[in-house]
């Protein structure tokens, strides 16, 4: 029988005796932590620590920027829902859409194959944006257009590698974080190989969980013991899901179709290696290529702490702007835009700084 | 209204609905909030009056059609405020090109739910638009009916310590349009689309009856903040009473939504008094389409006032909010 959420929060109680600060680094476990109003029960020891891990809010201003671009170029732009509120000083992909310009919402790459093949005199754009879950649907996509031969298609890939960024904040002195909470959903992908410099070189636990909440507070309390063991590993909570050496054919796509390169991340700048540019063998189908852009790191909107909320450095009600200037209806920095934000999930959730 | 162009979010029923509406109604001298912002008005003479336009696409959808909805849809606005469904008014504007058939079929599903509820269609109103103008058909039904309860069902009426009930499970109109919308079927799951007021009438003598909404657009969350707002009292939820069907609940994971933000069309949210609780309960089961009616929190004087908050499946506490704009399918 598996073990109910309370009775793990109770046991967490138990055995954590040292103050600890554990750092969430996806967005989907900052939604599940707040929505299931996990910090409530956790002991005061426990800190939780909200990382980067929304792929909207780590999207640089000037990579949102060149997207409209293209929309005032012709363009047909299409991608996942959340990066339509996202401002930028052209307006959104929402408020071009209602500017009559073409941007659709789509929840899978491949639509974006039909939208091409059904539009064959419009160039047809994607915005690849995400972490290593969306990437191979990214690659496939692009993969496929090239089997395909689909002129009109093209990619804007604002793809980013978890395992960097998660270094930058592990190696952070001011941030002096105790472990990781990582998400299962890139483990699934990328196996445990690429984190395990988390306990080999900064002896910090590593542990993968899912997103439940009793499968979040099952991998807090793996970190808890490993502290109070003195034992830091990497390991998974995920069950069977999470394979050591990921899902090779994922691999092998984003390997076949991406390259490395240096990607801006809102907030916290350029990570080296970060970032996925498509290989020269699919050059056609880059959109960066196909209509000579230039993407420079844009300025953060002004006054807007993102950078210091997704290191973890601040929590978002020490933002001035926040809730004040800065609310999910007219958000200034993408952290409110997204579901998946920090500062939308304090906003929406958080009954600490309201009563 | 700070925005400078209306947007979808302004049709999604959350905070920029309302703020849209408050806009609309200030050359009227009305304000957005509070008892005049209910699902249909209080007319002299005892009858109430309701409006509302459909544009759903697909039209014909997993559990009805628009022109089923059309009906549910302004019925139910009279149901909740204790009005019987009389008299209905049709106008449709289509897009050249659209096909007859399609349109009648449409017109005889919303026939056999009037004669279901034993309402009669009194006015009605075509336009045809060039192709284009409109995304296939726009319907919007008028509904008029005799008010049935001695006393006022209203936002105004809710007091501390009332109990807060849903009728049967949320969200399920909304998961069906968006399994359809964005294809991704999900065995089992159908639009909950139903007349209410064969459930909700028998409920009407009950003096403990304080208040009831049909959650449409925004979903069961929407309702009760709004609630919460205009009665500035605390609202309560227990998540784990909050009944959910499993396809419900499945199709939100995957598309990262909120069951609680999800739009039902055959759903009400009451507020009843802790003396009638139980004889609302007993009466909504009696009827086949309330089985999962349950109560699903209180109202009380606590802190923060004027917010709903919910106490979660595994003992946390945390707010529930207004949806924010347009509602979204997430990146991952
Ligand atoms: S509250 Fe707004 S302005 Fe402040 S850090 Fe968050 S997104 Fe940026």
């Amino acid at each position: 029988m598996p073990i109910s959420a309370p009775s793990i929060a109770a046991l967490l109680g138990k055995i954590s005796r040292t103050p600890l600060s554990v750092m969430e680094v996806c967005g989907t476990h900052t939604v599940s932590v707040f929505r299931s109003g996990i910090r409530s029960i956790l002991p005061p020891t426990l800190r939780l620590v909200s990382g980067p891990g929304c792929p909207v809010c780590v999207t640089d201003q000037g990579e949102i920027e060149a997207a409209i671009s293209l929309l005032d170029r012709g363009a047909v732009v299409a991608a996942y829902g959340d990066m339509f509120k996202v401002p930028c000083k052209g307006g959104s992909l929402a408020s071009k859409r209602s500017g009559g310009l073409d941007a659709r919402v789509v929840t899978s790459a491949m639509e974006v194959l039909s939208i091409a093949v059904e539009n064959p005199d419009r160039e047809v754009v994607f915005l690849g944006v995400g972490f290593e879950t969306t990437a191979p649907a990214t690659a496939a996509l692009v993969s496929e257009a090239a089997r395909r031969g689909v002129p009109n298609l093209s990619v804007l890939s604002f793809h980013k590698r978890t395992p960097p960024a998660v270094e930058l904040l592990a190696a952070d002195p001011d941030l002096r974080l105790s472990g990781f909470l990582l998400p299962g959903h890139v483990c699934v992908i990328l196996g445990h190989a690429p984190f395990r410099f988390l306990p080999e070189k900064y002896g910090l636990p590593g542990v993968i969980a899912g997103f439940e909440p009793d499968q979040i507070l099952l991998g807090l309390a793996e970190i808890v013991r490993q502290h109070e063991q003195g034992a830091p590993a990497l390991r998974s909570v995920y069950g069977t899901a999470v394979k050591k050496e990921g899902n090779t054919k994922a691999l092998g796509l984003l390997e076949e179709v991406f390259r490395h390169r240096d990607a801006p991340w809102r907030g916290i700048g350029t990570i080296p290696d970060s970032g996925l540019g498509l290989r020269k063998a699919y050059e056609s189908f880059d959109a960066e290529k196909r209509f000579s852009l230039s993407l420079l790191p844009g300025a953060p909107p002004a006054g807007c702490r993102c950078g210091e909320v997704l290191t973890g450095k601040i929590i978002p009600p020490e933002c001035p702007l926040f809730r004040s200037a800065c609310t999910p209806l007219s958000p200034v920095g993408p952290c409110m835009v997204s579901g998946e934000g920090t500062c939308g999930a304090y906003f929406r959730f958080y009954k600490g700084d309201r009563s | 209204m700070k925005d400078t162009a209306i947007t979808l979010g302004h049709g999604s029923g959350g905070r920029q609905s309302a703020d849209l509406v408050s806009h609309l109604l200030e050359s009227f001298g009305k304000r957005g909030i509070g008892p005049e912002m209910e699902d249909a008005a209080l007319l002299p003479g005892g009858y109430a009056m309701t409006m509302d336009g459909f544009t759903v696409s697909p039209r014909r959808f997993p559990g009805g059609d628009i022109g089923h909805l059309c009906v549910c849809g302004c019925a139910n606005d009279l149901a909740v405020r204790g009005a019987s469904p009389d008299f209905l008014g049709i106008s449709l504007v289509l897009e050249e090109g659209i096909s007859p058939e399609e349109v009648s079929s449409y017109m005889e599903s919303a026939a056999s739910t009037c004669a279901e509820l034993g309402m009669t269609l009194a006015a009605g109103d075509t336009k045809v638009v060039p192709s284009g103008a409109v995304e296939g058909m726009i319907i919007t039904g008028c509904a008029f009916g005799q008010i049935r309860t001695p006393r006022t069902l209203s936002m105004s009426s809710i007091r501390e310590g009332d109990a807060l009930l849903v009728t049967t499970s949320v969200g399920r109109h909304g998961a069906a349009i968006a399994s359809a919308r964005f294809n991704l079927p999900v065995e089992g799951l159908l639009s909950d689309c139903a007349p209410l007021w064969p459930a909700l009438s028998p409920l009407l003598h009950l003096e403990g009856l304080r208040c009831m909404r049909d959650c449409t657009r925004g979903g069961l969350g929407t309702v009760l903040c709004e609630w919460a707002e205009a009665s500035e009292l605390h609202f309560s939820l227990d998540e784990d009473s909050i009944p959910v069907s499993f396809q419900v609940k499945s199709l939100c994971d995957v598309l990262g939504f909120d069951p609680l933000y999800m739009a039902c069309e055959g759903c009400a949210a009451l507020a009843v008094a802790p003396s009638d609780t139980e004889e609302t309960l007993r009466i909504l089961r009696q009827s086949p389409l309330c089985g999962d009616a349950a109560v699903i929190g209180r109202v009380s004087s606590a802190e923060p006032k004027g917010m709903v908050s919910m106490r979660t499946s595994i003992g946390g506490e945390r707010l529930v909010d207004m949806p924010w704009g347009e509602i979204l399918p997430r990146i991952c």
